[in-house]
């Protein structure tokens, strides 16, 4: 079937090649429930914004570092139809290796602490932002030891916090900064750099993604999409491995309260 | 923390996660309903710091996290309401299938009435018992229906096959093969080198259905498994019969043109018929004759040895087409169908090679003396009848009239197989 007379245009991130994986089995979904839809992949989360702000997608489905930029530059605010439920609940760790850990983050102070991109919100501009909040300037009282791959793509990748765990475990690095849900993969997949750490701090939690629109998008058109969404189960067996690829068990609404820290954040840089 | 009941109760003891209080949570979380809660106790901060993520990311809420002065830190999950795996729940334990003096027979891995009598085409690679987790690729698997390939006793057959195998670079007395006059051992390097282009084909048969057998059936995979396993090693000792005297025979055309039309049959009981019933029927008595007047004792006992797996695969011939048409007389027909579009292309074939008759009235003869030549010639002819009378009689078996069995003997390629 031809995806040219499609309502909804999504733009994602290509940052692995599962993401057309994932499109494909959502793109049936999205028929099923009758919401023709297609998706548009960008290499990276700047043009992505471009294309929302332009009209060439609908839809973005963007992270949270992305959304502020395309609010910025809107200069208001975006419409959010949607995010996964770890989106609504993320939090940055901070780990050290076993028995090193600190009671306050005070304690970092001096120390060496490796973040992931710096153009992730989880992996280096969040953990920033909460430590000064708790009364560390890490970026003037740490030694930062940054791992900027695959910038652009707002860390998705997860390979600048592979380097932070193993810096830390190879001790070239006394904390790292890590999303949760990255932790938990890497424990889940048995990586042998976590082996050896602890986590010693976890940030207040936050929101992630989100598919944002703008706000001209029509009210029919993105309820009707957003209510789609909603009704992906991962008990539907067309769905589990493509939910699985896409780390969501349930989407939810989403709103815009979970944004503000990383807003703030981002206004400081 | 608020829960409508109390939470159970996880003590994690010094397990962190990746280290083995995933498999606390797993086997602690799977017995509880959606919704209910599961308080998590670890002295570690850092597991305690951790848990809310494992929990999320296996689906599950973390709900509550609190810290006693003192005490240990406390995680509350409240427990995912998706199945882990997308399936019927496994059946309650039961008692396992029943030995024989400790054996475990394929057998008795389910009565005959559990077999299905058909399978879903797009049925997945579920072991027998299992219970299948839906949402995994559709196959499109050929054979489906129980009665198409069916034997009783295959179970049985498999469970012999597995019994009975042999070496054939080590259980054959090699070195008693060199020396053979030549004439002698031309002649029985014809006769080997035909042998191994028929069991080319008597792999390549079974090889082809083999594929195609529904998951299912696992009984008929082993047992299609050890025919094509069978006849791989009796390619390779009549190969290596073939060369060890350092006098290779030909490769006929005629045998290639027999074969050939038997890799065409598509049916697996047609096949079955042909194969199975008609051509290794009549190689039993082939081999028999070969170990009855083997010059050397490699001979003999590559011959007896396959004679022995050749039993095994015409019993399962006879056996399924004998249900085969049990199950639904309007097949005799068609197998018989099968036989003459067979024979129908191999008009061309005139008889059995000379050189192969030739050869076998010499390794009776075991000399080109005209006394011994003439008993060789006899003891051919012998064969031959003997041949035929024993087809006939596996056709009966397996449930053809005497009329049909004569026809379809008569019908039966010069070529033996």
């Amino acid at each position: 079937m031809s995806r040219a007379g499609a309502e909804v245009r999504v733009g994602a991130v290509a940052y692995h090649p599962r993401i057309v994986t994932i499109w494909e089995a959502f793109l049936e979904h999205f028929d099923r429930e009758g919401v023709p839809t297609d998706y548009i992949l960008y290499s990276n989360y700047d043009r992505l914004v471009e294309a929302v702000l332009a009209g060439d997608v609908e839809v973005g489905w963007n992270t949270n570092t992305a959304f502020v930029a395309l609010e910025r530059r809107l200069g208001g605010e975006a419409r959010i139809l949607g995010m996964r439920d770890i989106d609504s609940q993320f939090a940055t760790l901070i780990v050290t290796r076993r028995g090193a850990a600190f009671g306050e983050v005070g304690e970092l102070a001096g120390r060496r602490l490796a973040l992931g991109s710096r153009d992730s919100g989880h992996a280096a501009i969040l953990p920033l932002h909460y430590l000064a909040e708790q009364g560390l300037d890490a970026a003037s009282e740490c030694e930062l030891v940054r791992f900027d791959t695959d910038l652009g793509k707002h860390g998705d990748t997860g390979d600048s916090e592979l380097r932070v765990i193993r810096a830390v475990a190879e001790d070239s690095a006394d904390a790292g900064a890590l999303g949760e849900p990255t932790m938990a993969a890497f424990r889940a997949d048995r990586v042998p750099a976590v082996a050896d750490l602890e986590v010693a701090w976890r940030s207040p939690t936050y929101y992630h993604c989100n598919f944002s629109a703008l706000p001209s998008l029509d009210d029919a058109l993105a309820r009707r999409w957003a209510e789609a969404l909603m009704t992906m189960s991962y008990d539907d067996e067309r769905m589990r491995q493509a939910m699985d690829l896409e780390g969501v068990k349930r989407w939810l609404p989403g709103d815009r309260a979970g944004y503000e820290s990383l807003a703030t954040a981002m206004d400081k840089t | 923390m608020t829960g409508k009941t109390s939470p159970r109760r996880l003590e994690a003891g010094e397990l962190e996660l990746g280290g083995g209080l995933e498999v606390l949570l797993a086997a602690a979380l799977e017995g509880m309903p959606a919704g209910a809660r599961l308080e998590v106790l670890t002295p570690s901060r850092s597991t305690a710091l951790e848990l809310p993520s494992w929990a999320r990311a296996a689906g599950h809420e973390a709900v509550g996290e609190r810290t006693a002065s003192g005490g240990p830190h406390a995680v509350e999950i409240e427990r995912s309401p998706f199945a882990r795996v997308l399936a019927e729940p496994l059946p309650a334990r039961g008692r396992g299938p029943r030995l024989r003096d400790g054996e475990l027979h394929t057998a008795d891995l389910r009565p005959p009435a559990e077999v299905p009598a058909h399978v879903a085409a797009v049925a997945g690679l579920t072991p027998l018992g299992a219970v299948a987790e839906r949402g995994a690729p559709a196959f499109r698997w050929k054979l489906n229906e129980r009665d198409a390939i069916w034997a009783d006793d295959v179970s049985e057959l498999t469970e012999q096959a597995s019994a009975a195998q042999w070496d054939a670079s080590r259980d054959i007395p090699w070195e008693a093969a060199r020396g053979l006059p030549d004439f002698l051992e031309r002649a029985v390097s014809q006769v080997m080198t035909f042998i191994a282009q028929n069991e080319y084909a008597a792999l390549y048969v079974p090889a082809g259905f083999l594929a195609d057998v529904n998951p299912a059936y696992p009984e008929m995979l082993m047992w299609l498994s050890s025919h094509v396993h069978d006849e791989a090693r009796h390619v390779e000792v009549f190969t290596k019969r073939s060369l060890i005297g350092g006098q290779p025979g030909y490769a006929l055309a005629a045998t290639e043109l027999s074969l050939h039309t038997l890799l065409d049959e598509r049916d697996f009981s047609g096949a079955a018929l042909l194969l199975n019933v008609l051509g290794e029927g009549t190689f039993l008595d082939l081999l028999r004759f070969v170990e009855h007047h083997a010059p050397d004792a490699a001979t003999r006992a590559a011959a007896a040895l396959a004679h022995r797996d050749e039993v095994r695969h015409v019993h399962f011939g006879i056996s399924h087409i004998r249900r085969h048409i049990a199950a639904d007389p309007d097949q005799k027909a068609a197998l018989i169908g099968a036989a003459e579009r067979r024979a129908a292309k191999l008009t061309e074939m005139s008889g059995l090679s000379p050189l192969l008759t030739e050869g076998l009235t010499v390794m009776a003869a075991g000399s080109l003396q005209p006394a011994e030549l003439a008993r060789g010639a006899t003891d051919v002819r012998t064969l031959m009848r003997t041949m035929e009378g024993n087809r006939i009689k596996r056709l009966g078996a397996a449930g053809f009239d005497a009329r049909d069995s004569q026809h379809l003997s008569d019908l039966h390629t010069p070529n033996l197989m």
